[in-house]
Parts: C-alpha cells; sequence; structure tokens
C-alpha cells in the first residue's frame, strides 16, 4: 500500500511544469503521550521478560537465565525497578486524565461508542469479502481503541496485583489475605494473556499490517490520513477523504 | 556267578543318591541368612561349645588397662537365639584372631576400643552395609572424636544379633538408647502414636526419613530441600493415604506455591545453599509432627499465624487465609480464587483466539488485494 503511495507521489511529480509537492502532516501524538508511550514500552517489555522467567522458574530454560541466587535476586530487582516506572506512568497518565476531565477538556476521540461496534461489524464484513470498502474511521479505529482500553485495564490490573504480591503482609494488615492468592493467580496469567495481545495484535497491527510510527514521530502523513483515518481527515479538512484514483481501495 | 546285569540297578541308584546328596549339601550351603553378602560358605566351626566351657561362667571377666572391668560371660541363650548361631556362624567368624586357647594377649586400653575394633569383622559378611555406614553421620562424629559415635554392634548388638525391625518400634527403641531426647518428642506425635500403640505399618520410623546404614546429617542444605520430596514417599501415595483419608495433592500443590518453587529450584540448581523458603517441616514440625486437627498442631488454625509469624514476623490475623492450604482451587472453600481462574481459562482462549482470527483474516485480505492488483 506504501508502495502505491509512493508511484501516485512519482506520477504527479513527473509533469515539467515543477510544481512543488507539498505533503500534509496531520498531528497525532503530543510529545508527553510520545513519551509516555516509550516508557510504557520500555518498561513493558523489561516486566514481560523479567516476568515470564520468574513465572516460569521450575523449567530448564529459565534455570539456565537464573543460574545463580544472585542472578535470581538482579531480575526480581530490575522487575520491582521497571515496575516502579510504570506505576509512576500510570499515575502520571490517571492524574492528566483526571485534569483534563476537571477542565472539560478530555477528548472524546479515544473513548469507545456506538461506531465502533458498527465499524468493527463493517471491518469483519471487509475481511471476509462481503464488502470492497473499509469503513471510514475518526481519529482512533476501533482496533486501537480497544489497543488502548485493553492496555489500560490489563496494566491497572498488573500494577494493583503486582504491589498486593510485593507487600502482602502490608495488604493483609487491611484487606483479607485471600486477596494474595488471588493476586498471585491474575497477576500471573493476566501477564501472559496482556503479552500475547500486545505481541499478536499490537505488533501486527502497528509493524507488519501497516508500519505505522505516529506514535514516535508524533504525527500521520495525508495519504495516511485519507486512506486510514478518512472521517478524521473529512472532519480536519472539509475536504472529501477519496481521492479518484484510489476508487474502492480505502 | 553273579550276573552283572542285575548288578546295573544298584549301580545306578547309588549313583544318584550320591548325586542327590551332593545337590543337598549345595542347596543347604547356598541357604545363607536372607540378606547377606555371600562371601562364601559359612566354616563349619565347631567352636562354639568349645569357648562356651569357659565363656558360660558368668563371673569370668578381666579388667582393662583403663580399669574397665570387662565381663567375658556370653549368655548360651543369646547365643542361641541370635541369628548367626544357628546358622552356624560361630565365634570365631568374628573373633579371627583367637584360635585357641591360651588366648593371645588382650592389647585393647578400653571396652570402646575393643568394640570399635570387633565391630570390624562386620564388613567380611556384610560389606555394601557396612560401606555404607562409613559414610554415615555417625561414622563422620567418631573421625570427628566422638568414639561414642554408633557402630553396627551398637544398634544391632553382639553376640545376640536380632532381626532389627520385628517389630517396627524396635528401631525407634534401638535409636532412643543415644537419641533419647528425640525419640520422646516422635513418641507423642502422630506418627509415634500409631506406630507405638497399634504397630501401624504406614508410618514412618526414625529410619524411614533418616535412611539406614547411611545415615546423613539431618542439618543440611540438601536434607532440606529434599524434605519435600521425602515426605512425598508417603503423602503422595494415594493407596497409603486414602487409609486415613488424608488428600495426596499436599505435595504437588505445594511445588507450585511459593515456598515450593523457590525450595524446587534450590534443590535443582543450588543444593549446598541453605534457603529459607519453608518446607514441610517447618511447619508441621519435624519428629514432633501433630495432626492437623489436633489443637496443639503447630498448623491447627488456631496457632497457624504464630507458625507463619516464625519467618512472617509482622503477619497479621487475616494473614493466614491468604494460606490456602493444599487445597486444589475450589468453588466452596476459595469461591473468589474459584472464579478467577475460571474466568481466565475462558478469557485467555477468548482473547488469543480472537487475535489469531482477526490477524489472520487480514493477512489473507491483504494477500489477495496484492495478488488482484497484479493481475490489473
Amino acid at each position: 500500500m506504501s508502495g502505491e503511495t509512493s508511484a501516485r507521489a512519482v506520477n504527479s511529480a513527473a509533469p515539467a511544469t515543477r510544481t512543488v509537492q507539498v505533503v500534509r502532516f496531520f498531528a497525532r501524538f503530543t510529545r508527553e503521550q510520545r513519551w509516555e508511550h516509550w516508557l510504557l514500552f520500555g518498561s513493558f517489555t523489561v516486566l514481560f521478560l523479567t516476568g515470564i522467567v520468574q513465572k516460569y522458574r521450575n523449567e530448564p530454560w529459565s534455570q539456565n537465565i537464573l543460574s545463580t541466587p544472585e542472578r535470581l535476586e538482579l531480575v526480581q530487582n530490575i522487575h520491582h525497578i521497571a515496575a516502579i516506572v510504570l506505576t509512576l506512568e500510570v499515575i502520571y497518565h490517571l492524574a492528566r486524565g483526571i485534569y483534563l476531565l476537571a477542565r472539560r477538556k478530555m477528548p472524546h476521540a479515544i473513548f469507545p461508542d456506538w461506531q465502533d461496534v458498527k465499524d468493527a461489524g463493517r471491518m469483519s464484513k471487509y475481511l471476509l469479502f462481503l464488502t470492497k470498502k473499509t469503513p471510514k474511521y475518526g481519529k482512533y479505529n476501533f482496533e486501537q481503541k480497544l489497543t488502548y482500553w485493553f492496555l489500560f485495564f490489563s496494566i491497572g490490573l498488573m500494577v494493583i496485583t503486582g504491589f498486593i504480591i510485593w507487600f502482602p503482609i502490608q495488604v493483609t494488615s487491611v484487606l483479607p489475605g485471600s486477596i494474595v492468592p488471588a493476586a498471585k493467580l491474575t497477576h500471573s496469567t493476566e501477564a501472559i494473556v496482556a503479552g500475547v495481545f500486545v505481541l499478536i495484535w499490537h505488533l501486527f497491527h502497528v509493524v507488519f499490517d501497516r508500519l505505522n510510527l505516529s506514535m514516535f514521530t508524533g504525527r500521520l502523513n495525508e495519504d495516511d490520513m485519507r486512506k486510514y483515518h478518512a472521517a478524521e481527515f473529512e472532519r480536519l479538512t472539509g475536504e472529501p477523504a477519496d481521492t479518484p484514483d484510489q476508487g474502492g481501495q480505502a | 556267578m553273579v550276573r552283572p546285569k542285575l548288578l546295573l540297578p544298584f549301580v545306578i541308584i547309588g549313583v544318584l543318591l550320591v548325586v542327590w546328596g551332593l545337590a543337598l549339601n549345595a542347596s543347604s550351603t547356598s541357604a545363607a541368612p536372607l540378606g547377606v553378602d555371600r562371601v562364601s560358605a559359612p566354616p563349619a566351626q565347631q567352636t562354639e561349645q568349645y569357648c562356651l566351657s569357659c565363656h558360660s561362667d558368668p563371673n569370668l571377666k578381666t579388667t582393662l588397662p583403663s580399669g574397665e572391668d570387662l565381663s567375658l560371660y556370653i549368655s548360651p541363650e543369646h547365643l542361641k537365639s541370635s541369628v548367626h548361631s544357628p546358622a552356624g556362624i560361630e565365634c570365631e567368624a568374628c573373633h579371627t584372631d583367637i584360635k585357641t586357647y591360651p588366648h593371645p594377649a588382650i592389647d585393647y586400653q578400653t571396652k570402646r576400643e575393643l568394640s570399635r575394633s570387633y565391630y570390624q569383622a562386620c564388613q567380611k559378611c556384610h560389606s555394601a552395609n557396612y560401606d555404607k555406614a562409613q559414610d554415615s553421620m555417625h561414622a563422620q562424629a567418631a573421625a570427628g572424636g566422638n568414639l561414642n559415635a554408633a557402630i553396627c554392634t551398637d544398634c544391632h548388638g553382639a553376640h545376640d544379633v536380632q532381626s532389627p525391625n520385628q517389630p517396627r518400634a524396635k528401631i525407634s527403641q534401638t535409636c532412643s538408647r543415644c537419641h533419647q531426647d528425640i525419640v520422646d518428642k516422635y513418641k507423642d506425635s502422630v506418627h509415634g502414636e500409631a506406630l507405638i500403640q497399634s504397630d501401624n505399618p504406614d508410618v514412618p520410623v526414625c529410619t524411614d526419613c533418616h535412611g539406614v546404614h547411611d545415615i546423613a546429617d539431618p542439618r543440611t542444605a540438601q536434607f532440606r530441600t529434599q524434605t519435600p520430596e521425602m515426605c512425598a514417599g508417603c503423602h503422595a501415595d494415594p493407596e497409603r493415604m486414602s487409609k486415613y483419608g488424608l488428600s495426596t495433592d499436599v505435595y504437588s500443590l505445594y511445588e507450585t506455591s511459593w515456598h515450593g518453587v523457590d525450595i524446587s529450584v534450590y534443590k535443582a540448581n543450588w543444593p549446598t545453599i541453605w534457603h529459607e523458603s519453608a518446607v514441610c517441616t517447618d511447619c508441621h514440625g519435624i519428629h514432633d509432627i501433630l495432626d492437623t486437627n489436633n489443637p496443639n498442631s503447630s498448623v491447627n488454625p488456631a496457632n497457624l499465624l504464630a507458625t507463619c509469624q516464625k519467618c512472617h514476623q509482622d503477619a497479621g490475623p487475616n494473614w493466614t487465609s491468604a494460606w490456602t492450604g493444599h487445597n486444589q482451587i475450589d468453588a466452596q472453600r476459595t469461591p473468589f480464587l474459584y472464579a478467577i481462574d475460571r474466568f481466565y481459562i475462558q478469557f485467555a482462549q477468548v482473547v488469543l483466539w480472537l487475535c489469531i482470527i482477526y490477524v489472520v483474516l487480514q493477512i489473507i485480505h491483504a494477500i489477495v488485494d496484492r495478488v488482484r492488483r497484479n493481475l490489473k
């Protein structure tokens, strides 16, 4: 698809009259949001790797890594440091959300609505070759919203259960004891579910489906906006997103 | 003239008799006592009567250089009822240095020195067990200077060697001769009580946990990390546990617990490094293990918190309910945990398959699109 885009750019640049090709970019993520993503990316990766080594520390492959008691302690310490980084990021994220809500400045684009359900149905039809058109997505499509909210609750659960099993004595001085084995089971299982989700769902969509680096660059070019966020493009520019040469392909 | 043909049957019968006699002789010599490492046929000794002609005198004694009186009396009854004498293994088999009267002079300073010298004769026939004993905690203690550490004859006897485990309670009695304080605790434990009161064949006696001849030091890191597996030898055996209504899940669930995983990692990787994670005996006790329903049991709900606090000093009253007590996740006992477990079994599958199906559909669609474009 990106091949098609560049071919079109060459064609339009071909005429002898040197028209300047202006590529419009659309802001997508703020600097703060990109920083948050870096923190999340780093801490999540470290937590996942140091976590599965501990979860499977009865397995030979894990025992090769945890070859001395000091290594085991080191891995646990790294896990805890990354946990603190992630926790601070979560606190910042929630605090910013509350601030925006209080100021009535919370952007509504990330919140799921009925349109997402319809989009999901439409997209499923498209994938099953029952229709030729993909849905016209807003700023975030339902796949991206699902990614955000799935990880929002997964990470929330991981942080809460993680602290319960990190400080079981303090926790049980307030809460009933049964919360500890429940937290352990949840932490251990949710980690795998979230890890699988990120590896299959998120990684596929941002790398293999199309390389989408907007979370690192902060912006998206006009072609991608027209194709993948047509409704948002139309809202921002007032122009129709469909260009003649794109036809039914979106 | 006697016809040679008439003699033939007698010759044949005679030959057969001789062969049969030889065979009988051979089988009787090979019928040595069970468990004996057969070196050769025991010497057909006639020494016992000869020796007893003097040594059956109860007043026969000598004085050692240490000043100890050494009784030289051998009770003929003890000798006759031992396992050796009836099997034809008589005095000279062990007292190899004494072949006649007058005896060679005794050059042992003390009675203990004499015992520690004579017990080496056991090796002649029982070499495997003798060698094991040389690697034991007892041999180590002796090498460290404690000459009272047990040797073969201390446990088995000398002239009155009997089967050591008939009845089984005899084993703990034997050990109690030196380890009285421990056997006293054991007697009141759930295991010891069943052994002593009803000769229960399922409960462990000292040697079941500590080993027989190669008794190891139970205070080492190795012994510690092997403890759960040792207990599981009986407590994970459905046949044995079903008689008492005890769960056989205790070991498999322990293995997946925090304590158990830690211990199994140490056992596999660092068996010689001490690790504090709890093993069975830390909570249940060692020689004084009681039925968990016994109000005095360290793991009885009434005492559990105090037991946890041995390691988790700051634990509060809610702490013990964090312990699922070697039980499977269960709808009645742990409903919260059960609900989470059921949820994740479904949820994990749903997430995994939805992700896979959706992504695979996208890949298929992208391939079809590309093929169509190329065909245009």
